[in-house]
C-alpha cells in the first residue's frame, strides 16, 4: 500500500517539472512587458528599466530557468512582480477562500446531485426521471457567470437576501457555492443513478427486500454504500472543472480567491504569481487525484493495490 | 438480432429532446443565413436596445442590429465553432490515446505525463492564455478551446486501446505479423468509436461553454461577429438596462449545450450494452 | 435569581441592543455614521505613495498620506501640509512654509526633516517610483532651514504649476520617518504607510477591501465616518448589484449603459464627475506602410467622418463631451479651438478626394474594458469611416499589456495604422498633457504614440514649460493647442466624464477633475 502511494509520488515529479517547464515558457510567451506594466504607462523609461532589472527580468532565459526550478526545489516561489511579496505567502492568505468555495460548492454539488440521484433510480424511466436528468444537466450547459449574475440580480437585488459580492459576512459564501456547485451536479446525480440502479439490481439487493428490510434502508444501507466507488470517481473528476469554474466565480462575485488571483496575474503580466498559481493548481489536481483513489480502497474492500 | 442504434437512442426520452433541439439549431444555422441577408457589421445607432416588437420579435442589439437575425446568424458560427474545436481534439487527441493504449512503454507514459500537465490547468485558464499570447478572435479561440479539449480525448481512447490490447483476435494478428498501424487504424480506432462519439458530443457543448467564458473577459470573438458566446459577454455589462440583451443569447447557449449534452449521455447509454 | 445570573442576563442583553444596533454607531441626527462603504474595480496592487500610478488606488492613499499641496475640487493646487511656498527671483530654488503643529498617526511631529526624509526616499533613483522623474531631475536638493521651512534647491527651472502640482502628487506624499528609515525594507516599499491624513490604515485582505478608520490626531476638519471601506469588485454590473441591493453606499464606474435609469433611480445619485481624461485614436504620422496617413488633409477627412455625438449618445450614454482642444477643459492652459471638427461626412469624402485618397485602407486596434466603452465606442468609429468610403481593417484588441506592448513601440514597429488611447494627466497643468505631443517623448521614451513632430509647437512647449509669467504661458499653450488641432495627429474623440452613483442617503461625495474621488466629508444626507 505504501509503495503504491510512494510509487504514485514519483510519477507526480516529471509531472510538475512539466508542468513548472509549461508555466514558465507560457508565461514568457505573453506579449508584454512586465515592467511596462507594473510600471503604469506614465513611467519614464528609466524606470521601467530600473524595475526589469529589480525583477531579474532583464537576466537571460536559461538563467531565470535555473533560478526558478532552484527556488522550487527550496520551496521558495519567488516574489510577486505586482504585490512585491512573497507569492507563497500572497498564496496562503487567499487559499483559504477558494478552498471554502470549493468545499461547499461541493457540498452542494453532493447533496442536490445524491439526492436527485436516489429519486431518479427509484422512479427509473418516469416522468420525474426524465425532469431530474435535464435539469440537473442544466447546471453545465449554461455559462458559469450567467448564471452567477442572475443568482445576483434574482436573490441580492430583488429579495435582498443575500450578499452581491464579496466575503465578508458567512452568507456570502450561498450564491458563489449555489454557482459553482451546479455545475457538478449532473454528473454527480447521473452516477448516483445509474450506479444506484445496478446496485439495485443485484441479488443480494432482492434478498434483502424479499426479507422484509424496508425500502429506505434497501437504499441507503446496502444501495448507496456499494454505489459509493463510481460516486468517489465522479467527485475527483469534478475537480477539474470546479478549480476552473471558480476561476470565473471569483471574478463574478468578487471573492477574494486564488482563481481570480491568477486571472489577475495573467493580466498583469506577473510571471512568479501565474507560475506559483499553476503549481498549486497542478499539485491540488495531483493529490485530490491520489486522494480519491487511496478512499477506494477504504470504501471498496474488493480493490487493492498491487 | 439487437436493437438498432438510432431505435435505442429514440427510446431514451431525454435524448429524444436533446437531438430535437440540435436540428432545429443545425436547420437555423444552414438555412437562416440563405434565407436572411444580413450584414453584421452595420449598425444603426438610432435604434439601440429596442424592446420586441412587430418589427423586431427580440428587439434590436446594442448595435442597432435585429436580435433575432443575430441570432440566427449565430447559431452558424456558435455550432461551427464547437465542431471544428472538437475535430482539433480529436484529430490530435485520438491518435496519440490510441497509440499510447496500444504500445504502452514509455510511449504510453510520456503521452500521459503530456496528458497530465494539458489537465492541470484549469481549462478556461489555459484556453485564456492561449487566447492572450495568440490574439482574440474566432480561428484563435477555436485552437484554444480545441487544444483544452485534447487530454479529454487522449483519455477515451487510451482506455479503449487498453481493453483492446488484451483481446485474443489482437494477439493472434500480431502474432501473424499484421503491423502495428493496420491493428490500430481497422481494430483500436473503430472500437474507440462509441466512446470517442459520446466524448465528442459532449465536448461541444464544453467548446461553446469555454468561448463564451472567454466572451466574458472581452477576449473571445471578436464583435461584430454575433457569435453567441460573444454576444452574451457583450451583453452582461447592460443587464441592468436591457436583460434581454443577455437572455436571448443565454437561452441559446443553454439549449445548444443541453441538447449536446442530453444527446451525449443518450448515446453513451444506447451504446453500453450493460445499460441496453 | 443569584447574582451573577443577573450580571449574565445584563450582558446578554447589553450584547443583543449593541448587536441589534450593531451597523449603526448613530450620530446626533440619529443617523449611521459608523461605515460608508464604497465599491471601486481596482484591487490595490500597492498602498506606498511612492509607487502608486493607480489614481483610485491613489484616491485611497492620500485618505492616509497628505502632500505639501492638494489639489481642491476646482483643479487649483491648495495648501496642505505646506501653508505658504515662495519662488526665489532666479526661479532656481523654492522655499516652503510648513504647517505647525502637525504630528503623524504614530506621534512623529512632521517637520523639515521629515519633508527631507519623505522627498530624498522618493527622489531615491534606487526606489521604485514611476512618476518621480520629472522633480527628481528638476532638483538639486532638498534641505531643512529650521523645522519649519524647507528648501527646494533647483538644478534646473520650473513653471511655478508644474511644481506645485508636483508636489501636491501622492507619490511625493509625507509619511512618519518612522516608517521609512534608511536600510529597512520600507525604505523601499512601505505597504502599511502611516500619514498626517484624516483617516489611518486600518486592516487590508488582499484582493477583497481596504479599511481606513479616523485619525484622532487629525490637525484639520474631522470627518463623519468613523471607517471607509472600498471593496474591490472588478466586475463592473456586480458593482452596481452592490449599490442597488445597499452593500455599498457608493459605487466607481457602474455599467455606463444603466446611467440613464439610475438617473431616475431616487434611490440612487449620479455624480457625472468632470474628469481630465481625453479618449482619441492616435495615428501613425510617420506611417511608411500607409504613407497617406502622413497627409494632413487625409487625417483631417477622417476626423470629419466620426459623428462624436451620436456615439456619446448611444454608446456613452451622455457620460462624455466631445473634445474641444488637445485637451481637457479642467486643465490649466485649455483653450478652445475655433474650428472644431463637426460631423461632415461629404466634407470627410471630399478631402479624401482631393488627396487622392479615397481608397484608403486603415488598421484599427483598441483595448478592452480599459476606458468607458472603448471597444464598443471603437467598433462606432469604424462604422463611421466606413461610410465615407474607408476601408478599415479592425478593430482588433488585445489584452493590456499586449496592447501596450503593440502600440507603445519606436515608429519602426509601429504595426497598427490608428490605436486608440486615453490619457489623463495627473496633475491638471498643460505641460503633462501636451507631452504627449512632444517628439522628445516619443517611444521608447515616452507616450507620444502618433509620433507627433512639428517644431513650432515643440518650440511654444517647451518655452512654456519654464515660462515665469502665467498669462504668457497659457497664450503659448493656446497656440500650441491651436497648430496640433489644425496637424489632426489624432482623431480627436471626446472627454470621458467620471461617473459615481452613491445612494440618496448619502451626501458630500466630491471629486478631483483627475479623476479622483473625495469621500473624506461625505456624511449621511
Amino acid at each position: 500500500m505504501l509503495t503504491y502511494v510512494g510509487r504514485r509520488l514519483l510519477a507526480a515529479i516529471p509531472t510538475l517539472w512539466g508542468v513548472a517547464t509549461a508555466v514558465f515558457i507560457m508565461a514568457r510567451l505573453l506579449p508584454g512587458d512586465p515592467a511596462r506594466v507594473i510600471a503604469g504607462i506614465n513611467a519614464s523609461q528609466d524606470q521601467v528599466d530600473h524595475l526589469r532589472r529589480q525583477l531579474g527580468l532583464d537576466q537571460p532565459l536559461p538563467v531565470q530557468y535555473l533560478d526558478f526550478l532552484g527556488g522550487l526545489v527550496r520551496l521558495d516561489l519567488g516574489t510577486s512582480a505586482h504585490f512585491g511579496d512573497p507569492v507563497l505567502a500572497e498564496i496562503g492568505s487567499r487559499l483559504p477562500y477558494t478552498a471554502e468555495l470549493a468545499l461547499a460548492a461541493l457540498a452542494v454539488a453532493v447533496v442536490l446531485g445524491m439526492l436527485g440521484g436516489v429519486v431518479a433510480a427509484q422512479r427509473r424511466n418516469t416522468v420525474v426521471d426524465v425532469v431530474i436528468s435535464t435539469v440537473s444537466v442544466l447546471g453545465i450547459s449554461m455559462p458559469t457567470y450567467w448564471l452567477g449574475l442572475m443568482l445576483i440580480v434574482l436573490f441580492a437585488i430583488q429579495f435582498r437576501l443575500l450578499p452581491a459580492a464579496g466575503a465578508d459576512s458567512p452568507e456570502s459564501v450561498v450564491l458563489p457555492a449555489v454557482t459553482l456547485g451546479l455545475l457538478s451536479v449532473g454528473l454527480i446525480a447521473r452516477m448516483t443513478r445509474s450506479s444506484l440502479l445496478e446496485v439495485l439490481g443485484q441479488d443480494y439487493v432482492r434478498t434483502a427486500r424479499a426479507k422484509g428490510v424496508s425500502p429506505a434502508r434497501v437504499v441507503v444501507a446496502h444501495g448507496l454504500r456499494n454505489a459509493l466507488v463510481p460516486i468517489l470517481t465522479a467527485i475527483g473528476l469534478q475537480l477539474g472543472s470546479l478549480m476552473g469554474g471558480a476561476v470565473v466565480t471569483e471574478s463574478v462575485f468578487g471573492w477574494p480567491g486564488v482563481g481570480r488571483l491568477l486571472l489577475d496575474s495573467i493580466f498583469s503580466r506577473d510571471y512568479p504569481m501565474v507560475q506559483g498559481l499553476v503549481l498549486l493548481f497542478a499539485v491540488t489536481y495531483i493529490a485530490v487525484n491520489l486522494l480519491v483513489d487511496l478512499l477506494y480502497v477504504v470504501v471498496d474492500p474488493r480493490v487493492r493495490y498491487a | 438480432m439487437p436493437e438498432p442504434l438510432w431505435r435505442r437512442l429514440l427510446r431514451h426520452r431525454s435524448a429524444t429532446i436533446g437531438l430535437t433541439l440540435l436540428a432545429v439549431f443545425a436547420l437555423a444555422a444552414i438555412v437562416g443565413p440563405l434565407v436572411i441577408r444580413f450584414d453584421p457589421v452595420r449598425q444603426d445607432l438610432e435604434r439601440i436596445l429596442l424592446p420586441p416588437s412587430l418589427a423586431h420579435p427580440l428587439g434590436t442589439d446594442n448595435y442597432g442590429r435585429d436580435e433575432l437575425v443575430v441570432l440566427v446568424y449565430g447559431a452558424r458560427l456558435t455550432l461551427g465553432l464547437g465542431v471544428l474545436a472538437v475535430l482539433i481534439g480529436v484529430g490530435v487527441g485520438a491518435p496519440l490515446g490510441a497509440v499510447s493504449g496500444y504500445l504502452g512503454g514509455w510511449v504510453d507514459m510520456l503521452v500521459q505525463r503530456l496528458a497530465e500537465i494539458l489537465l492541470a490547468f484549469p481549462s478556461i485558464v489555459l484556453a485564456l492564455a492561449l487566447v492572450a499570447g495568440l490574439g482574440p478572435g474566432l480561428r484563435n479561440v477555436i485552437i484554444a478551446v480545441g487544444v483544452s479539449s485534447i487530454p479529454g480525448f487522449i483519455r477515451v481512447v487510451r482506455a479503449s486501446a487498453l481493453q483492446l490490447r488484451e483481446l485474443m483476435y489482437v494477439e493472434a494478428a500480431r502474432a501473424l505479423g499484421v503491423s502495428s498501424g493496420r491493428i490500430l487504424l481497422r481494430h483500436v480506432l473503430p472500437n474507440a468509436a462509441a466512446p470517442l462519439i459520446v466524448q465528442a458530443t459532449i465536448q461541444m457543448g464544453v467548446a461553446i461553454l469555454v468561448a463564451a467564458g472567454l466572451g466574458f473577459f472581452g477576449l473571445g470573438v471578436q464583435p461584430p461577429t454575433p457569435e453567441w458566446g460573444e454576444l452574451l459577454g457583450e451583453a452582461h455589462t447592460y443587464i441592468f438596462r436591457d436583460a434581454n440583451l443577455a437572455t436571448f443569447p443565454g437561452l441559446c447557449i443553454l439549449l445548444a449545450v443541453l441538447a449536446f449534452n442530453l444527446t451525449g449521455d443518450g448515446l453513451r447509454d444506447a451504446l453500453d450494452p450493460r445499460l441496453g | 435569581m443569584r447574582p451573577h445570573r443577573w450580571l449574565g442576563a445584563l450582558v446578554v442583553a447589553c450584547c443583543l441592543l449593541a448587536g441589534c444596533g450593531s451597523s449603526a454607531n448613530i450620530g446626533p441626527t440619529g443617523k449611521q455614521t459608523r461605515l460608508l462603504t464604497v465599491a471601486v474595480g481596482v484591487d490595490p496592487d500597492t498602498l506606498d505613495p511612492m509607487r502608486q500610478t493607480t489614481t483610485t488606488v491613489t484616491n485611497i492613499v492620500q485618505m492616509v498620506v497628505e502632500s505639501l499641496g492638494r489639489v481642491d475640487q476646482t483643479g487649483k493646487v491648495q495648501p496642505n501640509l505646506a501653508t505658504a511656498w515662495q519662488e526665489s527671483a532666479d526661479a532656481m530654488s523654492w522655499t516652503f512654509t510648513l504647517r505647525t503643529g502637525v504630528t503623524f498617526s504614530d506621534g512623529a511631529p512632521f517637520d523639515a526633516a521629515a519633508v527631507k526624509a519623505n522627498l530624498d526616499r522618493e527622489m531615491d533613483p534606487n526606489n521604485v517610483c514611476p512618476s518621480c522623474s520629472t522633480l527628481a531631475k528638476a532638483v538639486k536638493s532638498v534641505d531643512v532651514i529650521d523645522p519649519g521651512h524647507v528648501r527646494l534647491t533647483m538644478a534646473m527651472p520650473l513653471a511655478a504649476d508644474v511644481l506645485l502640482g508636483l508636489i501636491s502628487l501622492a507619490n511625493f506624499g509625507m509619511m512618519s520617518p518612522r516608517a521609512i528609515q534608511k536600510g529597512t525594507p520600507q525604505y523601499a516599499q512601505q505597504e502599511q504607510p502611516v500619514g498626517t491624513g484624516p483617516y489611518m490604515l486600518k486592516d487590508r485582505l488582499k484582493g477583497d477591501h481596504v479599511t481606513v478608520a479616523r485619525n484622532p490626531t487629525y490637525w484639520g476638519r474631522r470627518p463623519v465616518y468613523d471607517e471607509q471601506l472600498f471593496k474591490t469588485v472588478p466586475d463592473t454590473a456586480t458593482r452596481e448589484a452592490l449599490v442597488r441591493s445597499g452593500q455599498a453606499q457608493m459605487v466607481l464606474l457602474p455599467p455606463i449603459s444603466d446611467l440613464p435609469s439610475l438617473q431616475k433611480d431616487p434611490t440612487v445619485k449620479v455624480l457625472l464627475a468632470a474628469s481630465d481624461r481625453t479618449i482619441y485614436f492616435a495615428m501613425d504620422t510617420a506611417d511608411k506602410t500607409q504613407p497617406l496617413l502622413q497627409n494632413v488633409q487625409v487625417r483631417q477627412a477622417l476626423n470629419y467622418a466620426v459623428n462624436r455625438d451620436a456615439i456619446i449618445k448611444s454608446t456613452l450614454f451622455g457620460a462624455a463631451e466631445s473634445m474641444t482642444a488637445p485637451m481637457a477643459p479642467s486643465i490649466f492652459g485649455y483653450c478652445q479651438v475655433p474650428n472644431p471638427y463637426k460631423y461632415d461626412p461629404d466634407q470627410a469624402r471630399s478631402l479624401l478626394q482631393r488627396a487622392n485618397a479615397s481608397g484608403l485602407t486603415i488598421s484599427l486596434v483598441a483595448p478592452t474594458g480599459r476606458y468607458m466603452q472603448d471597444w464598443q465606442a471603437a467598433q462606432n468609429v469604424a462604422n463611421d469611416l466606413r461610410a465615407v468610403g474607408v476601408n478599415v481593417v479592425g478593430p482588433r484588441t488585445l489584452d493590456w499589456p499586449s496592447y501596450i506592448g503593440t502600440v507603445v513601440v519606436p515608429p519602426v514597429k509601429a504595426s497598427v495604422d490608428a490605436h486608440l488611447l486615453g490619457y489623463a494627466p495627473q496633475y491638471l497643468d498643460a505641460s503633462t498633457a501636451m507631452q504627449i505631443l512632444d517628439p522628445s517623448l516619443i517611444p521608447p521614451r515616452g507616450l507620444a504614440t502618433a509620433y507627433y513632430d512639428n517644431p513650432t509647437v515643440t518650440g511654444l512647449i517647451q518655452k512654456a514649460l519654464v515660462e515665469p509669467n502665467r498669462d504668457a504661458r497659457a497664450q503659448e499653450y493656446c497656440d500650441a493647442e491651436k497648430q496640433a488641432w489644425n496637424d489632426a495627429p489624432w482623431i480627436f474623440l471626446w472627454v470621458q466624464k467620471f461617473p459615481i452613483v452613491y445612494s440618496a442617503q448619502v451626501t458630500g461625495i466630491g471629486s478631483v477633475p483627475n479623476e479622483s474621488f473625495y469621500t473624506v466629508y461625505a456624511q449621511p444626507a
